[in-house]
């Protein structure tokens, strides 16, 4: 069993400015390995059937305002969001919890404490087109840090999980992915394939950085990866990485909820993540713009320290979100 | 010679049992081994492997067998300029489709069986063994993916509520107006707020299931220049079955033969105006013919 002592607050008071005896530091023993367990279950026994039996079903939907009108919410996301919450609480009451449709702009900050982050629906418009790639991604920091990660899939009921320290499951089994690293051979740009996506921001300069960075990859006089494939979910492209069908993810744009999960499951296979902007080697869970990388062979990091450094001479501007 | 519905739907059933029993756990099984030695292609990009000529030998040795007078284009021993289609039944056969996927281990490669006659697609058969999805279809016999009869959702068709297969290809020589060119900048369009605005698109790297998820009504569209006759064969017929249509994918083009490179199929669950209506607001974002 692997557990990690963290210094969270325990007491539930409220903070005051200059409060500081109203605070309880303590040690807590959290268990990631029976967190993992526990995710696992609710995203396959509560969650999981919810989003296979409504996919494709919800022709009526919510269009995030301004310029991300093909952004959509369904009602199910938040009725999802609302169950995982309540369950977590009741098992984790002194853990937080950021969650996408409860998450408030310039309010919502991830901090030290054990912290759920969570996507209900990741691909939401995979689900409401029926598209067999929409998932839910449950994650937990500590100390800002993705320590467990469990992603699940019901249309190809596909649940991969992770904890640090814990290497990674699929559908409960232990999975080698030392094996796949083997067959997939060195890590090369033009042997790649990358997960890229647009994503609902449709104009100005992050929309021309992303379409440009495209044509960079995929040119002969570029990048010339393999292909790109584009799965419509950060949680999945993540999670596909993992198992070693995917060799990279560039994107900008998703939140920390899209990548907890997914970057728990990957830094346990040997995967990194960075930033989608040249040298940006050290990025927060909530850094907006990512560049996930797969495992190599090589144990020494260069392998994937140079593929990283030669994506990045491909991304034509820098990516930038609020 | 012409084929009867109940003669289809046997030759559709022989497809079937051809895929799940012999070419299906084939392709499952060496999918992502071979990463470190494949030939070259054309370019590096595209890949063929010893797996899919062996897969075709298998195929064409078993249909000989069964329809020792029908006629056999596959992917592997086709000659450009030279090998024809011709009106009689004739199997058109890509081995396994989606050859990246299938070399990196992505779970997206498939075998695709089609017959044509007349050079119309009558039956086809697409086997993804790593998500155990089998679609089939003849003419006039409905379309079923693993023997469920596939029921398309009736959904209204609109390019801004779409989400569109769309791929990179092979073909990247970046020159202003060339396919490569012309493919970018219609993805763009299509995708900004000032154009098409579509929902999404989705690739997956193999022509075949891109048009079954069309057929099944999982995308709304796919639209692809440079793919051949065995890429669209099984899925076209697939596609009719569910109420889908295929057109070409540059403008104007309603009407088109089984290797004409450019090829755009629409889903069905929506009226023939729709299609129509569709297409037109589609082809509107196109920048320039695609030209094989």
């Amino acid at each position: 069993m692997y557990t990690v002592q963290v210094e969270a607050v325990c007491s539930l008071k409220t903070l005051d400015k200059g409060g500081i005896d109203d605070l309880h530091y303590c040690t807590m023993t959290v268990d990631l390995r029976s967190i993992e367990n526990f995710l696992c279950s609710l995203a396959k026994n509560k969650v999981g059937p919810i989003i296979k039996t409504k996919s494709g079903t919800q022709s009526e939907y919510d269009l995030k305002t301004g310029s991300r009108q093909v952004d959509i919410v369904t009602e199910i996301d938040k009725q999802v969001e609302k169950i995982i919450w309540d369950t977590l609480k009741q098992e984790y009451p002194a853990f937080k919890f950021v969650g996408e449709e409860s998450y408030v702009k310039g309010v919502t900050v991830i901090t030290d404490d054990p912290t759920f982050i969570v996507d209900p629906i990741d691909g939401t418009t995979n689900f409401v087109h029926d598209f067999p790639f929409s998932c839910t991604s449950l994650g937990l920091t500590i100390n800002k840090v993705p320590v467990v990660g469990v992603i699940y899939n019901p249309h190809t009921d596909l649940l991969i999980s992770a904890s640090k320290g814990n290497g990674v499951r699929v559908n409960g089994e232990e999975y080698d992915y030392k094996k796949k690293q083997v067959q997939m051979g060195p890590l090369i740009i033009n042997k790649s394939i990358v997960a890229l996506q647009p994503g609902s921001a449709r104009e100005g300069t992050n929309f021309t950085t992303k379409m440009r960075t495209y044509e960079n990859l995929l040119s002969a006089d570029g990048g010339f990866v393999h292909g790109f494939r584009n799965l419509g979910s950060s949680a999945m492209s993540l999670a596909y990485i993992a198992l070693g069908y995917l060799d990279s993810y560039w994107d900008g744009g998703c939140y920390s909820w899209d990548v907890c999960a997914g970057w728990c499951i990957l830094n346990e296979t040997g995967g990194r993540v960075v930033g989608a902007n040249k040298d940006e080697w050290d990025v927060p869970v909530d850094n907006r713009t990512y560049f996930a990388v797969r495992g190599s062979c090589d144990d020494s990091g260069k392998d994937q320290a140079k593929y990283i450094s030669d994506f990045w001479s491909n991304v034509e501007g820098t990516l930038k979100y609020d | 010679m012409s084929l009867s519905q109940s003669e289809l739907k046997q030759i559709e059933g022989a497809i079937v049992k051809l895929l799940r029993e012999e070419v299906g756990p084939k392709i499952k099984a060496e999918s992502g081994k071979y990463l470190t030695v494949y030939d070259d292609k054309a370019n590096q990009v595209d890949l063929v492997t010893k797996s899919d000529k062996n897969i075709e030998l298998i195929i064409k040795a078993r249909l000989k067998e069964l329809y020792p007078t029908f006629h056999f284009v596959g992917e592997e021993e086709y000659i450009p300029g030279e090998t024809k289609i011709p009106a009689e039944p004739t199997f058109i056969v890509d081995p396994i489709d989606g050859t990246t996927n299938f070399i990196h281990g992505f779970p997206y490669s498939c075998c695709s069986i089609g017959l044509a006659v007349g050079g119309k697609s009558v039956v086809g058969c697409v086997f993804n063994p790593h998500l155990d999805q089998l679609y089939h279809a003849s003419k006039g016999n409905g379309a079923f993916v693993n023997d469920e009869p596939i029921a398309v959702a009736k959904r209204p068709l609109t390019l801004q509520k779409s989400v569109v297969g769309l791929e990179g290809g092979a073909d990247r020589a970046d020159s202003p107006g060339s396919n490569f060119d012309i493919k970018m900048e219609t993805y763009k369009n299509l995708l900004s707020d000032k154009g098409g605005f579509v929902h999404g698109f989705r690739s997956l790297g193999s022509a075949a299931m891109n048009i079954c998820y069309t057929a099944l009504g999982i995308f709304d569209a796919y639209w692809e220049g440079g793919c051949w006759a065995w890429d669209v064969c099984a899925g076209w017929c697939i596609l009719e079955e569910c109420g889908g249509t295929m057109i070409g994918g540059n403008k104007g083009q309603w009407d088109i033969g089984i290797d004409h490179r450019v090829y755009f199929a629409i889903r069905g669950g929506c009226t023939a105006d729709e299609q129509k209506k569709f297409a037109e607001e589609f082809w509107a974002q196109t920048t320039g013919d695609l030209k094989y």
